[in-house]
């Protein structure tokens, strides 16, 4: 026993040296199976555990891009809804509008708002229409929506018009009630909002009572509706009742409207 | 007793350069030869015995995706931590520039005993375009760890720079 240990003592360098050749030449010459076996250990202890934490980041940034995309995809629904919700509400004052029937012997061309002036605290007082001379637009005629009368042509240009609706304090309209057929004049106040002026004080008038226009004055055709009546108050010692109306017209929501023209016969 | 921990450590240094960190470092299909360089510095640091069975080792991992060249290269791997430690007896390397020398050299011969092994059409090209290139790329990068292991630049160094 003693010569096997001396000699392993003696040659231990060489016996390593030995047994690697031995093992790469066994690896060399070949068993498949058995190379297959350690390239499987050393891919599962050596190389894995990198590929899962890599795999994990890519997966990672794949979901951070996926999200990024998503977000946009979000955004641009969003917006589109919100087109679509727009559309979805022009088109139901457009169906409104289209229900509208003009007045007999009148003829409606349809314009868009597309200026509005005196915007703020007050009500608007003009706007500006997409129509114009070249649209057979005239000064004074009558601009109104499926609510009811908002004004009447101020200027013309060639493609353009100015309206100068009701809530402009100059503007006055000669107006009766629809019940009583009794007559006043509507106008403005710039604190005071719409006002039926000049109606008798005894006259027939009660809260909720239409009120239209009369016709006279010979710029709005009768019977176009113009509010409802809100307030009454009977001053002693004068001779005209203070009726506030409530405008038939939204007139912070102006956007499609017509103008009111006379057909040719 | 040697300790195998930071073996195994270097292994898995391999693993990781191989999967993560080769892809970052590649400059245009010129990479850093980590299983060599490591098996030199084990070479260049430690007995003869830990050379080559780290060698035989390495070349096993490093040729993981390839069964078939196993023997090949573990034996390469282990002829080279043999060779690169009696240059390191026998001439006595003590200076930074013999040391490089050795790393360059013993890279140069890995990568053209890999393109000999894995052979393939192009060897001459494969070896000015990759071999030479990565032998240099690996140099530089052994400066670099000679330079901290010889503490000629420290982290206190760099830091009172800023």
């Amino acid at each position: 026993m003693n010569w096997i240990s001396n000699l392993f003592s003696k040659h231990w360098r060489n016996i390593h040296f030995a047994i690697i050749i031995l093992i790469s030449l066994i690896l060399i010459i070949g068993y498949p199976s058995l190379n297959r076996f350690i390239s499987q250990v050393v891919l599962a202890t050596v190389y894995y555990p990198f590929f899962k934490v890599k795999s994990s980041f890519a997966d990672l940034s794949s979901i951070a891009s996926e999200r990024d995309q998503l977000q946009e995809a979000l955004v641009e629904a969003s917006v589109k809804l919100s087109i679509c919700e727009e559309a979805k509400r022009e088109n139901d004052r457009l169906q409104a509008a289209l229900r509208f029937t003009p007045l007999a012997g009148y003829r409606l061309t349809p314009a868009k708002v597309i200026y509005i002036s005196g915007f703020g605290r007050y009500l608007p007082v003009s706007a500006t229409i997409d129509r114009g001379a070249k649209d057979s637009i005239f000064v004074n005629m009558p601009i109104i929506n499926q609510d009811g009368l908002i004004g009447r042509v101020d200027s013309v240009m060639d493609n353009f018009a100015t309206i100068q609706l009701l809530t402009d304090p100059s503007n006055r309209v000669a107006a009766r009630l629809a019940g009583s057929r009794e007559m006043g004049i509507v106008k403005f106040l710039a604190h005071g909002g719409m006002v039926l002026d000049n109606f008798p004080i005894h006259g027939a008038i009660k809260v909720d009572d239409t009120v239209l226009s009369s016709g006279l004055g010979g710029v709005y055709p009768a019977g176009l509706m113009i509010g409802t009546v809100a307030k009454i108050t009977r001053p002693e010692n004068k001779p005209f009742c203070e009726v506030k109306l409530n405008p038939a017209v939204n007139f912070r929501s102006l956007e499609e409207l017509f103008v009111l023209r006379l057909e040719r016969k | 007793m040697i300790r195998i921990v930071p073996f195994i450590l270097y292994l898995f240094l391999i693993g990781m350069h191989e999967v993560i960190i080769k892809q970052a470092t590649t400059i245009s299909s010129v990479t850093i030869d980590l299983p060599g360089l490591l098996v030199l510095l084990v070479a260049l640091y430690k007995p003869e015995i830990v050379s080559i069975w780290f060698g035989f080792i390495v070349g096993l991992v490093m040729a993981a995706g390839r069964p078939d060249l196993f023997g090949w290269h573990a034996l390469a791997m282990a002829v080279l931590g043999l060779t690169a430690f009696h240059f390191r007896e026998r001439l006595n390397l003590e200076s930074l520039y013999a040391k490089l020398a050795l790393i360059v050299g013993g890279i140069l011969i890995h990568n053209t005993l890999l393109l000999i092994i894995e052979w393939g059409e192009g060897f001459f090209y494969l070896f000015l375009v990759s071999a030479l290139p990565g032998a240099i790329y690996t140099t530089i990068g052994a400066w670099v760890f000679f330079l901290f292991k010889e503490k000629k630049i420290t982290f206190q160094k760099i830091k009172s720079i800023f």
